[in-house]
């Protein structure tokens, strides 16, 4: 990519940033909801936040390149009700998710599904999640 | 996209956005709901199972909806607009019902007239079968308007608190940190030729008897939206809410839509919804969808989800 392009395309995408509307209450186009990988990593970034609580982790791909993962919850309400806190990871952490769904151009990016799932430094998170039954999410039973 | 007229086509075609998680939550891990109850500081309500658990507390207290009450339980979220009247195909329960032009099909049909499809067709919603990716939106929400009345009864009615004065009825509501007022002073609704459009509208209520409260609201601004899915309403709009307590541990709402100009006839998107009360120190989270975190949001996940790339393995 020429300096050039490149100057054009990193413009374009903070002019994509500016534009799109404040919110994200919306539909599944962007995800894969058939594909659940389960990747194994440690913790970079944790964000408690609306209108998504997010996960950031770096993992090695099959070619030991390091992938950096971003895994997107649900807001901070529903995470408060299945368990979580702003306190749940910390950079550090060892984890083990199963994904609800990736992103379908191939960006390590996913989204959390509701139950199991998650293996947080060698233990089922959030405790008890592994008792949680079927809640018409996407994620595969384990 | 009107603020950056320029790049429209550019930005339209590069914009594949990060749905939000459109769970009903029917469950939880084992023992949250337990160690929910404990809490004192930024709590969320239990499950629907849960309730069923619990003891009653006994007859309903007389003309008195005071207290909080969750309403996320029994599917108050309503992503895919009113309980009664989804934008969903018969047996959909995904997100992948989007982009289609209209409404034909649909669970439950509202009785659009013409020009409420005309309108209809003028609101880009971000999910419903009507659903169009995030930079295509024009969701008044998503711009930082807030929901507005009804729609906050429509969508995200997750917790709210009731308190009651001599002269009002306020609802306090979660989502957004919205309030509104019901006059109980026996005055009458306003001429909406006569005051300015209000985005929660203008209501009065009353006790219709000891467990019943009624209350019926006119001019709402016609900039907002009825729900989560588009669906407009005209200016000349009515509200009818029916707030009935069950017994201490329950309200049943009820709420229905006039609005001839948009509508063939009246349609009731919420009928007898419980509500169950929480405790009295039960301390709401904050839920606020903000400039600054939703900007960081997008950097960190939709942007990135949006860019071109290779197909998911």
């Amino acid at each position: 990519m020429s300096g050039k392009v490149g100057a054009v395309v990193v413009m374009f995408v903070g002019l994509f940033a500016a534009c799109v509307p404040l919110q994200a209450h919306h539909g599944n186009a962007s995800f894969d909801v058939s594909k659940h990988p389960t990747v194994k990593g440690i913790v970079t970034e944790y964000v408690w936040a609306n209108p998504h609580v997010y996960l950031k982790f770096d993992a090695k791909d099959e070619n030991g390149q390091v992938q950096h993962w971003v895994v997107e919850a649900s807001n901070p309400p529903d995470q408060t009700r299945q368990g979580w806190t702003k306190f749940s990871f910390k950079p550090g952490d060892e984890v083990e998710l199963t994904m609800g769904s990736v992103a379908r151009n191939g960006q390590p990016i996913g989204r959390f599904g509701f139950r199991g799932g998650i293996i947080l430094n060698g233990k089922p998170f959030p405790p008890g999640a592994e008792n949680a039954g079927d809640t018409g999410e996407t994620v595969p039973k384990q | 996209m009107a603020k950056c007229p320029m790049l429209s086509a550019i930005v339209l075609l590069a914009c594949f956005f990060v749905p939000a998680v459109h769970a009903q939550l029917n469950d939880q891990p084992k023992g949250v709901a337990e160690e929910l109850a404990k809490r004192k500081w930024n709590n969320s309500p239990p499950v629907k199972s849960f309730y069923s658990g619990q003891k009653n507390h006994g007859p309903a207290p007389v003309r008195d909806l005071s207290g909080i009450w969750d309403g996320t339980a029994e599917g108050g979220g309503q992503f895919k607009g009113p309980i009664l009247h989804p934008a969903l195909y018969p047996g959909s329960r995904a997100d992948d019902d989007a982009g289609h032009p209209d409404e034909t099909g649909v669970v439950n049909p509202l009785p659009f007239t013409a020009a409420g499809l005309e309108a209809l067709k003028k609101n880009k919603p971000g999910d419903g079968v009507r659903a169009v990716d995030v930079a295509n939106t024009n969701d008044p929400v998503d711009y930082g308007n807030p929901s507005g009345f009804p729609r906050m009864l429509f969508y995200e009615l997750r917790v709210i608190e009731l308190t009651q004065t001599k002269n009002q009825i306020i609802m306090l509501d979660e989502f957004d940190q919205h309030w509104r007022h019901i006059w109980t002073d026996g005055r009458p609704l306003p001429d909406i030729n006569d005051v300015e459009p209000r985005f929660f509208g203008y209501s009065v209520g009353k006790w219709t008897d000891d467990y019943t409260f009624e209350a019926d609201t006119v001019g709402v601004d016609d900039k907002t939206w009825l729900d989560n899915v588009g669906r407009p309403h005209s200016y000349d709009m009515s509200v009818h809410e029916i707030w009935h307590r069950v017994d201490y541990d329950k309200i049943e709402l009820t709420v229905t839509v006039d609005d001839p100009k948009y509508y063939s006839e009246k349609w009731t998107g919420l009928n007898k919804l419980v509500l169950h009360r929480l405790s009295d120190d039960f301390d709401m989270e904050e839920f606020i969808y903000n400039g600054v975190e939703t900007e960081d949001y997008n950097k960190s996940v939709a942007g990135e989800a949006a860019r071109s790339g290779k197909p998911a393995k």
